[in-house]
């Protein structure tokens, strides 16, 4: 158990470790502002958009909440990234790790 | 690159892997939470529905999505493959091209009359200049021709002489492109001679055929001529020229010639004057300082004589040309330089009248010109 744990917990520390570099480096907002404008030329953003308005047409224009929307967009949002655009941000991930973490 | 193809060992691999799925799945929860946030805030704010209006307007500006049309719906470039038959012409010209065509082709652009002359002044250049090399030597002689800039031919291979032998003597050409001076009216097309008589003096010399390339108040022809020229070409609905009288009466010569008819038609064109003389009046000028010879000639041919006393190469191809049947004009430009002159200028009698100060050359020495050049 111990073993367990502490293996656990290296994973966690790396994990915390590279989260923490992210950071630090600026490489996280960089990703974000990618996938954000990869999402948008993709037109996924658009097609979300149209989604959230059924949504919204559903639960009423004055009633609508963010959790309402949060439940329903997320999901299918995380479907509906394209295959290149996830390859493209894992590739980038993984090119980071290589160089900070290994 | 697919996921597995990592370079790492194996229980890592699969550990990084997860990692990295890991941050991506934070990254793409990120955007999707941003963009609810994003529409949140624009229902509360009451713009989420903005971009909709009723469903007509919405139907008649979909986003167009066929292949040959942009996303209005239009066609790209329909205009491109249509051809017009053009009224001048009778040819099927391009859409695109169509109006440069027309402005080619009625003579009327800005710069139709301009290419029209290039396009004659080379031909005529490149046709006569393998002829006869003494005639062109008598052009070449001629320092004065304003006119001639206009028509540098760059090809021609008399382009760089600026040294001649002529006649046992040196002459010096200054200005090599002095041949070649005039359009010739039969190669122009109405409204291309329509064009161009309103802008220059386009008095057509008897044996060359050309017409007089300088300004409409060249010194070389008198208005009479320049009227007759008109009424020639375009009928006796000619237009009217800018000035009706000529500013000073064109010189006229005591020549020796019984032949001398002093025919309109048989005024040299080309421009050959004295830079001094724009300045002074241009029909009497006499080529004041003009170290040249006026040549004038005994031949059966009509005499073409440079009223003005310029260096006119009024032999020119002497041997070539005939007199064209032009009475009206030869009468008109009789009575036009008797009238200018003030001398009673009949066909065969031109009596030198200058008006200039210095009258450098007087019927002794025009005879003399005469024998040297015969």
């Amino acid at each position: 158990m111990v073993f367990i744990n502490e293996k656990m917990n290296k994973e966690s520390r790396l994990k915390a470790t590279i989260n923490q570099r992210l950071t630090e480096l600026g490489e996280r907002e960089r990703l974000k502002e990618l996938l954000r404008a990869k999402l948008t030329e993709c037109g996924w953003k658009d097609q979300m958009k149209a989604h959230c308005k059924e949504v919204i047409r559903e639960k009423g224009l004055e009633h609508v909440t963010v959790e309402d929307l949060v439940v329903e967009i997320t999901p299918k949002g995380r479907a509906l990234v394209p295959d290149s655009v996830k390859k493209e941000l894992l590739q980038r991930i993984r090119a980071f790790l290589a160089q900070h973490a290994a | 690159m697919k996921m597995e193809d990592m370079p790492l060992s194996g229980p890592d691999n699969t550990k990084l892997e997860a990692l990295v799925n890991d941050i991506y799945s934070e990254l793409v929860e990120d955007a999707c939470l941003g963009l609810c946030f994003e529409v949140h805030r624009a229902v509360k704010q009451g713009y989420f529905f903005l971009d909709e209006t009723d469903q007509e307007s919405m139907k008649e500006f979909e986003i167009v999505d066929q292949p040959g049309v942009d996303i209005f719906g239009q066609v790209y470039n329909q205009w491109k493959n249509k051809e017009c038959e053009c009224p001048n012409c009778k040819r099927l010209i391009a859409a695109s091209r169509f109006a440069p065509h027309l402005e080619k082709c009625l003579g009327m652009g800005r710069n139709s009359s301009r290419i029209a002359n290039r396009r004659l002044a080379s031909n005529n250049n490149t046709s006569k200049s393998e002829s006869d090399q003494e005639d062109n030597d008598d052009l070449n002689d001629n320092d004065w021709s304003y006119g001639a800039e206009k028509r540098g031919d760059q090809n021609s291979p008399r382009r760089s002489k600026t040294l001649k032998h002529k006649n046992g003597k040196w002459v010096r050409n200054l200005h090599p492109y002095n041949y070649n001076a005039g359009i010739n009216y039969e190669m122009l097309g109405p409204d291309e001679v329509r064009s161009f008589l309103t802008t220059q003096c386009g008095v057509i010399s008897e044996h060359t055929k050309k017409m007089c390339t300088r300004s409409q108040r060249c010194p070389q022809h008198t208005d009479e001529q320049r009227m007759a020229v008109r009424v020639f070409l375009l009928g006796p609905s000619a237009p009217v020229l800018p000035e009706a009288d000529s500013v000073a009466g064109p010189e006229s010569f005591d020549i020796p010639d019984g032949q001398a008819l002093m025919s309109r038609l048989q005024w040299e064109d080309s421009p050959e004057i004295s830079p001094s003389d724009s300045a002074s009046s241009k029909a009497s000028e006499e080529t004041s300082g003009s170290p040249f010879p006026i040549k004038l000639r005994t031949d059966k041919e009509p005499i073409s004589v440079s009223l003005t006393g310029t260096n006119h190469s009024d032999s020119r191809r002497p041997k070539k040309k005939k007199r064209p049947p032009l009475g009206l004009n030869s009468g008109g430009g009789i009575g036009s330089l008797s009238g200018g002159g003030g001398s009673g200028g009949s066909q065969t009698n031109i009596s030198l009248s200058t008006k200039k100060k210095k009258p450098k050359l007087t019927a002794p020495s025009i005879s003399s010109i005469y024998d040297d050049l015969n």
